[in-house]
């Protein structure tokens, strides 16, 4: 039983670590630009392809490596082409885009690669389990979490020492102001825009060693990644850390006891987050300090 | 004499209200222009309107002989055009030092070094976040921003608005001090008789249309119409 439950809780952090990173994508586009991105398990889809693609060529580092930067030239060239003349508009017009925008990759996907699923291989050391004790915690969970939280620290370092990150966080805030002060706002939410997508790259690639490829892969992980935003507090990235995790480790342990409420938890611990706190969990605070 | 900014026949709109009506003026580089006019006579407007935050419909605008009209507003600002907004418009979450960061880094003799030799206090309070601040100490923090960008021309929207008297003189000296520096300046104040006393020439604002422009000393020497013309306020504030 314990094991079990720690088989779940495990699970559950590993669900959320993506959450997460999928999450901070979405919530560094929607908080500058006003961009709900429908489209971002697309993107995500796009990494993992880009990696099976290329691996044969460069192998597992190589496409770890080039992948997340390559899905986010495509995320440039998406934002400068169709996503910016909505810019200003409605969000309504950009939601409707990045929605069709989803079925188009996905499509495309099937299209170019055929409708079942591919194996992604990942080196043989990471796919060892540490213990025949502890089966389920493969090298490969280990090194994809890892991989998780050096990207948020990155990201971290990115918003909160470099200039980029500073300028995109006082123009969340204030992006007129922003302007005033002599800085190309189109630049900013274009290399903004690149960051999150880098991000959902970078995701498709660890979810391809661990699950393999399918060109509805992103759709799974997109409606959590929105709640994970809602729970946390829209506009606070560290708000976005702790509900992403949240909920992954409520859905994990969830199934231990009522597997077929696992999905169900997300909406309901939801709810329950926004009844009491109705900015959720990080709300108040705004950004990240 | 040369212009730094040059506006000719402003019409701005929100919507479908017709706020700015044929606005022109000028700034003369290196003197303080007062742009002056009670309340919502639509001087955050004409200001606006040369940031191209609000782009006029009609009319042209002339920065440093650069034709800005139709410009974003983040090239009209990299052309040397410092913005201390109306409410100063600092960044709240953002502590002190990373408030001084957003701003281009336009090259010449401002940087943060000497930023914090103007203004002491805003260097000891570098770790505090914006909204941290006292309303001078954010008025200083708007200034500095603007000034960061090393700019030709500063335009500044009430920046006495809401502050101690005391902290109102500070900032009429700091003015004063960028003009001396070679600043070209464009005030906009609720504060008449103050800012025509660093003003080299004037502007009164109404009702969209400009109804006085000249020396500010000639307008300060009429007592009934910069009473009338620049509203009530200009009673409460004299340089004590
Ligand atoms: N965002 C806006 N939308 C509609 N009307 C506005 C807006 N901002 C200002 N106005 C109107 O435009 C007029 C001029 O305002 P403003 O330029 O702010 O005046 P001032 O700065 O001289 O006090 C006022 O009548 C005001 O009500
Ligand atoms: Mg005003």
């Amino acid at each position: 039983m314990t094991l079990l439950l720690l088989f779940n809780i495990t699970n559950g952090l590993i669900v959320g670590a993506f959450y997460v990173l999928m999450a901070l994508g979405l919530s560094l586009i929607l908080n500058l630009s006003n961009v709900i991105n429908f489209a971002h398990g697309g993107f995500l889809v796009i990494g993992g392809y880009i990696a099976y693609a290329i691996s044969p060529y460069v192998g597992f580092w190589g496409a770890l490596l080039l992948a997340p930067p390559l899905t986010a030239v495509i995320g440039l060239v998406v934002e400068r082409v169709l996503i910016r003349p909505l810019y200003g508009r409605d969000p309504l017009y950009s939601l409707l885009l990045t929605f069709g925008l989803a079925f188009m990759i996905e499509d495309l996907t099937r299209f170019i690669f055929g409708p079942q699923g591919k194996p992604f291989a990942i080196p043989a050391f990471l796919a060892q389990p540490l213990s025949n004790e502890l089966f389920f915690i493969t090298g490969y969970r280990l090194f994809m979490v890892a991989m998780v939280f050096v990207a948020i620290a990155l990201l971290f370092v990115l918003l909160r020492y470099t200039r980029l990150g500073i300028r995109i966080r006082a123009g969340t805030l204030d992006l007129e102001t922003v302007a005033a002060l002599g800085i190309n706002v189109r630049l900013l939410r274009s290399l903004n825009f690149a960051v999150g997508i880098f991000l959902a790259g970078l995701s498709g690639v660890l979810a391809a060693g661990q699950l393999g490829l399918e060109p509805t892969m992103g759709t799974g992980l997109l409606m959590p990644s929105f709640i994970a935003i809602i729970v946390g507090g829209i506009g606070s990235l560290p708000g976005t850390l702790v509900g992403g995790l949240l909920i992954g480790v409520a859905s994990g342990v969830t199934a231990v006891f009522f597997p077929a409420a696992s999905e169900a938890v997300i909406y309901v611990l939801m709810a329950v987050i926004l009844l009491t706190r109705p900015r959720g969990l990080f709300g108040e605070e705004g950004m990240m300090g | 004499m040369t212009a730094a900014l040059t506006a000719e026949g402003l019409h701005t709109y929100y919507g479908k209200s017709h706020i700015l009506q044929g606005v022109s003026l000028a700034v003369a580089e290196g003197r303080i222009t007062a742009l002056l006019g009670r309340n919502g006579a639509g001087k955050t407007t004409t200001l606006r309107s040369l940031m191209g935050l609000t782009p006029a419909r009609q009319g042209k605008i002339t920065i440093f002989g650069e034709d800005t009209t139709r410009w974003p507003t983040f090239r009209i600002a990299a052309q040397g055009v410092g913005y201390v907004p109306e409410g100063r418009r600092i960044f709240a979450n953002l502590s002190v030092e990373e408030n001084l960061k957003v701003p281009l880094e336009r090259g010449g003799p401002w940087t943060i070094e000497r930023i914090f030799k103007l203004f002491p206090r805003l260097e000891e309070r570098k770790l505090n976040r914006g909204r941290q601040l006292s309303g001078g100490e954010q008025e200083m923090l708007s200034i500095a921003r603007a000034l960061l960008i090393n700019p030709r021309l500063l335009i500044l929207d009430e920046p006495s608005q809401g502050l101690a008297p005391l902290v109102v003189r500070e900032v009429f000296r700091i003015i004063q001090q960028m003009k001396a520096e070679g600043i070209s300046i464009l005030l906009v104040e609720q504060n008449a008789r103050m800012s025509l006393e660093i003003a080299d020439d004037a502007y009164v604002l109404d009702d969209g249309m400009i109804v006085y422009s000249g020396g500010a000393q000639e307008l300060a020497a009429d007592e009934a119409r910069v009473r009338s013309l620049a509203g009530a306020s200009a009673e409460e504030w004299t340089l004590a």
